[in-house]
């Protein structure tokens, strides 16, 4: 009994003496290599002050042909997941997706990001952080990074920061990625657009008012299994805006009350949450 | 002669229903031929009567890989196997794809990871995968004893490739089975299936 709590102790001893180390090794591991290209952890600012919000992203670099997913990967894949270890008082929002590309894979259709993207994740701070110190933000990425074939990637990162008592500046490295990819974020669509929907039985009308034509359109789901993703898209555009047909998901069994997505047009790309009516000719007749 | 013949007509009544027909729950589900890594040819019509799982599949991808080599699709094919299930594994990877075999590589691989289809579906055509619009490996459908669609999607609602989320997972084909077998409706009759895409030829 005597020897084996000693053992214990030893053991014990051992371990707290490796996570040392190890938590010495890990404090600032920003940047992870990923099967096929790599994922750095960013932040837009060079110090944090305290309760004051920042930004960190994901920045992705992928070989040629390699993809990670959107929020909605689509037939396949799925998105990065992040598991926040921040100090008290920190908390992490949830990432803010650029607009996806469409990733065909006949015969099906995902939505992701080639080549290289970061993923801006906005970090709450309602701390009383003690100016002087420093404070240590890390995070367990997963992800699938898939190219005909699909390999998991995992990596813990983190990145430390000074807490200062004055506002941070940008850092100098991060500033313009952080800025480019905020102006490429898919924006509200304003209230004037009207986008609104129709039931028509096959396939679903979407409707925007944009007052502008458009040489292009196309729309990117936010939830699954409402439309199939890999029919064409037909759109007609108009001086008054865009209407597309997006076929339905064979998948889809009830009513749909609201398609919510991104649509993505020439000039950027717009969260659209439309209301979908049935058309008259699929309403049931009550007079019966 | 006559094989050839039958296997021919096969060919051309399932072209035939690929273009008339969709797998969707609710509905008749689309009958089908395909033979079976042991040679024998497998009729859907011919389960009349039974319960019938179709399973997608691709030994290469790491989703498939999740629930095989953590013992769960096995696990899953014994039990339902054991309760009168006919279970088909369907392998739609193109020649040249990652989850292409052979007849003889998939008889090893069954026998290595001591899994219990009912038989496993040779489709290197991917005629039967498009016939169901199979999307994912794993990618689960249920067709019931009156040969009608009632699950189309994935196995269980934790889309990852990790085997830890199993334990915390619902498996959604057990789900549809208990609930269909004691006679009540299937209350996820469609989920999203997750998985690899499947290697079709291009």
């Amino acid at each position: 009994m005597a020897r084996s709590s000693q053992l214990g102790w030893k053991s014990v001893a051992l371990v707290l003496l490796s996570l040392g180390v190890a938590a010495s090794a890990i404090a600032d591991e920003r940047r992870a290599s990923i099967p096929h290209g790599t994922v750095e952890l960013l932040s837009e600012q060079e110090s944090i002050q305290p309760e004051h919000a920042i930004h960190l992203g994901l920045h992705f670099r992928l070989e040629k042909g390699w993809h990670i997913y959107w929020i909605n990967p689509g037939d396949s894949g799925e998105p990065p997941q992040l598991e926040w270890h921040l100090p008290a008082g920190l908390r992490a929002g949830t990432i803010e997706w650029p607009a996806p590309s469409r990733l065909p894979i006949p015969p099906l259709m995902d939505y992701g990001y080639e080549g290289e993207v970061l993923l801006p994740v906005p970090i709450e701070n309602t701390s009383g952080l003690a100016a002087g110190g420093e404070v240590t933000l890390a995070a367990d990425m997963k992800a699938i990074v898939c190219r005909e074939v699909c390999i998991p990637a995992k990596a813990q990162l983190s990145l430390s920061l000074a807490v200062r008592a004055e506002r941070p500046r940008e850092s100098a490295g991060t500033v313009a990625m952080f800025s480019a990819t905020r102006k490429a974020l898919p924006k509200p669509a304003p209230a004037s657009w009207r986008p609104s929907a129709k039931d028509l039985g096959d396939s679903f009308e979407l409707r925007v008012t944009t007052g502008h034509s458009a040489s292009e359109a196309w729309f990117a789901p936010l939830d699954p299994l409402q439309i199939e993703n890999a029919a064409p898209q037909k759109s007609v555009t108009t001086t008054a805006g865009v209407r597309l047909i997006l076929k339905k998901s064979d998948q889809l069994l009830k009513p749909v009350s609201r398609l919510r997505g991104v649509l993505v047009l020439p000039q950027g790309a717009y969260l659209i949450d439309a209301p979908v009516a049935v058309s008259p000719a699929k309403r049931p007749n009550k007079e019966q | 002669m006559e094989r050839g013949f039958a296997y021919v007509v096969t060919l051309v009544l399932m072209a035939v229903s690929t273009a008339a027909l969709a797998a969707r729950v609710g509905e008749p589900a689309p009958n089908f031929t395909a033979i079976d890594s042991n040679g024998k040819a497998h009729t859907l019509a011919a389960y009349h009567g039974k319960f019938v799982v179709l399973e997608w599949h691709n030994q290469g991808c790491p989703y498939t890989q999740k629930h095989y080599n953590s013992g769960n699709m096995e696990r899953l094919q014994k039990e339902w196997t054991q309760k009168g299930v006919v279970w088909l594994t369907v392998i739609s990877s193109a020649p040249g794809t990652q989850g292409y075999v052979t007849a003889e590589q998939e008889n090893d691989y069954l026998r290595r990871m001591n899994a219990a289809p009912t038989a496993a579906l040779l489709d290197p055509t991917g005629d039967l995968g498009h016939l169901y619009s199979a999307k994912t490996t794993p990618h689960m459908f249920i067709i019931s004893p009156d040969g009608v669609l009632i699950y189309d999607g994935a196995i269980d609602d934790k889309p990852t490739p990790d085997p830890a989320d199993i334990t915390s997972s619902r498996n959604y084909v057990s789900l549809a089975l208990n609930e269909a077998m004691s006679g009540k409706p299937v209350s996820t009759p469609t989920s999203r299936p997750y998985g690899c895409s499947v290697k079709y030829a291009h």
